[in-house]
């Protein structure tokens, strides 16, 4: 905790230059797309798993709170996004290392570039959710539904920390490194090459991803009742709900072949493994001084990573019914009558 | 010209058991005066209880690197006019203070042991018995890195090290750099080892402030990216492109 303390106070106190930013704007918006990412993937698995409680989750997903954080994570990944590219590219070549702070000031320009007219595009989709007059989820309701979470975090924190006493305790004592695999060099090694070649592969995916969901529709068109659904070529959402919305995508098939389950594969399986791991690089930064603490960090980190995995393969390998459907339709009648 | 000092002090010989900041104010100082020198006329006129490391005073020993107005150099180095007439002098971050200015700096050399900062070559030696010769391509590959006196300017200022003082840091990278890349040495393996480790040369995040800390313009950040592409190669050849170094002699 110390060292998390000096590392941000002089952080702010020493005066690096723009790289130093740079990689502070790289943690934070890194560490705020995990954070969506876990409520993202467990809240989309509900639409086969628990249909009602997706329902709440998308109605969350449009209401003044996180609309406002939608705007933060588009603007996150974003940034972190270039500025990844800008890492990968001086880790591959050093001997350009003076051209980085230009390098970082064309990053910080273009994510401005990239995200004024995303923000024109999502702003618009704003404006005509909120002048028709929608039935929106009050504050409470909205921040009662994250609270779901709060046991699962807890229970993750907690089964970390005795999963790194155990260790601890058939390990017989304290490993200076905490990190699982006792040699640690190799896999540390594909892990740098892991965070610099997936990023790569995930660019493609998550920009197609955030153009899909957030700027050529928004968030409020999921639930739109009569719409065509977004990338299946003229799939009507009858029903209006989420589940169905999801339903159409995932059911479409393109030469027999479910292409949005295989998109939303590929990008669910690249970005757990890229972001926990980041978040693994984050915590065991700040726990060095104490080898229980790291190797509970790299055990909660597996342990979100293998959740979401659990989670959005299964969804992903499920099917969405008619049943499903209908009690979609009930759970947003439940819903607007609430409200 | 007038300067306001202000210098972090920490005594606890003196019964204060906190870091604190101390005032001085230095009249007709030389533009061209440097920092040490201005501090060894507090030390001098004002307090003698200031306590700070330098030996040269000439920027070859490294041992008077500091954190002065917001950044590390070292004291010796930087001239008044280059600071202004308000100058701040704390200890360099990310090692025990032991007196005002000076920290413990054994962590730093222990980390600089781990890397095997020594010429490694069990080879039979030249015919004539002398020195092992080199040529000037091979010279140029680590005439950069074996410009490090370890000051540990660079260490100091790598938010990776503050964070974790079991990162190996910039210098031992550096230091490193200079015998992997050594054409006659042949201890790679086991540097490259100890480089994979995991507070090894992966714990740096490419933030690029160790570069602009180093008073004696090594390219730090880019003899760490070298390193890490060697371990990831598990050998150092044909990493550095001989075209792209900066010619030095």
């Amino acid at each position: 905790m110390t060292s998390l303390v000096i590392t941000v106070t002089e952080t702010l106190r020493y005066r690096g230059a723009i790289g130093q930013w740079s990689w502070v704007l790289h943690r934070l918006s890194g560490l705020g797309v995990v954070l969506f990412l876990v409520l993202h993937v467990v809240d989309t698995s509900w639409a086969v798993f628990w249909p009602e409680l997706y329902e709440e989750a998308i109605a969350t997903y449009q209401s003044p709170l996180f609309t406002i954080g939608e705007f933060g994570l588009v603007a996150a990944v974003v940034y972190h996004a270039f500025n990844g590219l800008r890492i990968v590219f001086f880790d591959y070549n050093p001997h350009l290392w003076r051209h980085q702070q230009r390098a970082a000031q064309i990053v910080l320009l273009v994510t401005l570039v990239v995200l004024a007219p995303v923000f024109l595009l999502m702003f618009g989709h704003v404006l005509d959710f909120y002048n028709s007059a929608p039935q929106v989820l009050p504050l409470t309701e909205v921040l009662r539904a994250q609270l779901v979470f709060l046991p699962g975090f807890i229970a993750a924190i907690v089964a970390a920390l005795i999963l790194s006493g155990l260790h601890g305790l058939i390990s017989g004592g304290d490993s200076a490194t905490g990190v699982v695999d006792p040699q640690g060099s190799r896999s540390e090694r594909f892990w740098w090459s892991f965070m610099r070649v997936s990023s790569l592969l995930i660019l493609p995916l998550v920009f197609g991803h955030l153009a899909v969901m957030h700027v050529l529709q928004g968030v409020f068109d999921i639930t739109a009742q009569g719409h065509d659904v977004v990338g299946t070529g003229g799939v009507i959402n009858e029903s209006g709900t989420a589940v169905e919305f999801v339903a159409n995508r995932w059911n479409l098939l393109v030469g027999g072949v479910a292409v949005w389950r295989v998109y939303d594969f590929a990008l669910l399986a690249l970005v757990v493994a890229h972001g926990f791991n980041g978040l693994r690089y984050v915590l065991t930064d700040y726990t060095s001084h104490s080898p229980f603490l790291r190797r509970a960090s790299v055990y909660l980190c597996m342990l979100g990573a293998l959740t979401l995995l659990v989670l959005g393969v299964g969804a992903l390998l499920g099917t969405i019914d008619e049943t499903a459907i209908e009690m979609g339709v009930e759970a947003m009648e439940r819903l607007h009558a609430g409200s | 010209m007038d300067i306001s000092f202000r210098i972090r002090r920490y005594n606890p010989e003196a019964g204060r058991t906190k870091p604190y900041w101390q005032e001085f104010e230095l009249n007709d100082v030389e533009p061209s005066h440097r920092v040490l020198e201005l501090l060894h006329r507090v030390k001098w006129e004002q307090d003698g209880t200031l306590a700070f490391r330098r030996s040269c005073s000439s920027g070859i020993c490294g041992s008077d690197a500091m954190r002065i107005n917001g950044r590390n150099a070292l004291a010796c180095k930087l001239l008044a006019r280059d600071v202004g007439p308000k100058i701040q002098v704390e200890p360099i971050l990310g090692l025990r203070v032991i007196k005002d200015l000076i920290v413990d700096m054994e962590p730093f050399l222990a980390h600089y042991r781990q890397v095997l900062p020594w010429f490694v070559n069990d080879g039979p030696l030249p015919a004539d018995g002398r020195e092992r010769l080199q040529a000037q391509e091979d010279k140029d590959l680590i005439t950069d890195s074996t410009n490090c006196i370890l000051c540990a300017a660079c260490t100091t200022s790598c938010p990776s090290f503050w964070a974790n003082g079991e990162y190996v840091g910039p210098a031992a990278i550096v230091q490193a750099h200079r015998f992997l890349f050594d054409t006659r040495d042949t201890g790679d393996d086991a540097r490259l080892d100890a480089l994979g480790a995991p507070d090894g040369v992966w714990r740096c995040r490419t933030i690029f402030n160790c570069t602009p800390a180093c008073p004696r313009g090594i390219e730090v950040t880019r003899a760490i990216g070298e390193v890490k592409l060697a371990v990831r190669k598990g050998a150092t050849a044909g990493i550095i492109d001989p075209a792209t170094i900066k010619q030095q002699h």
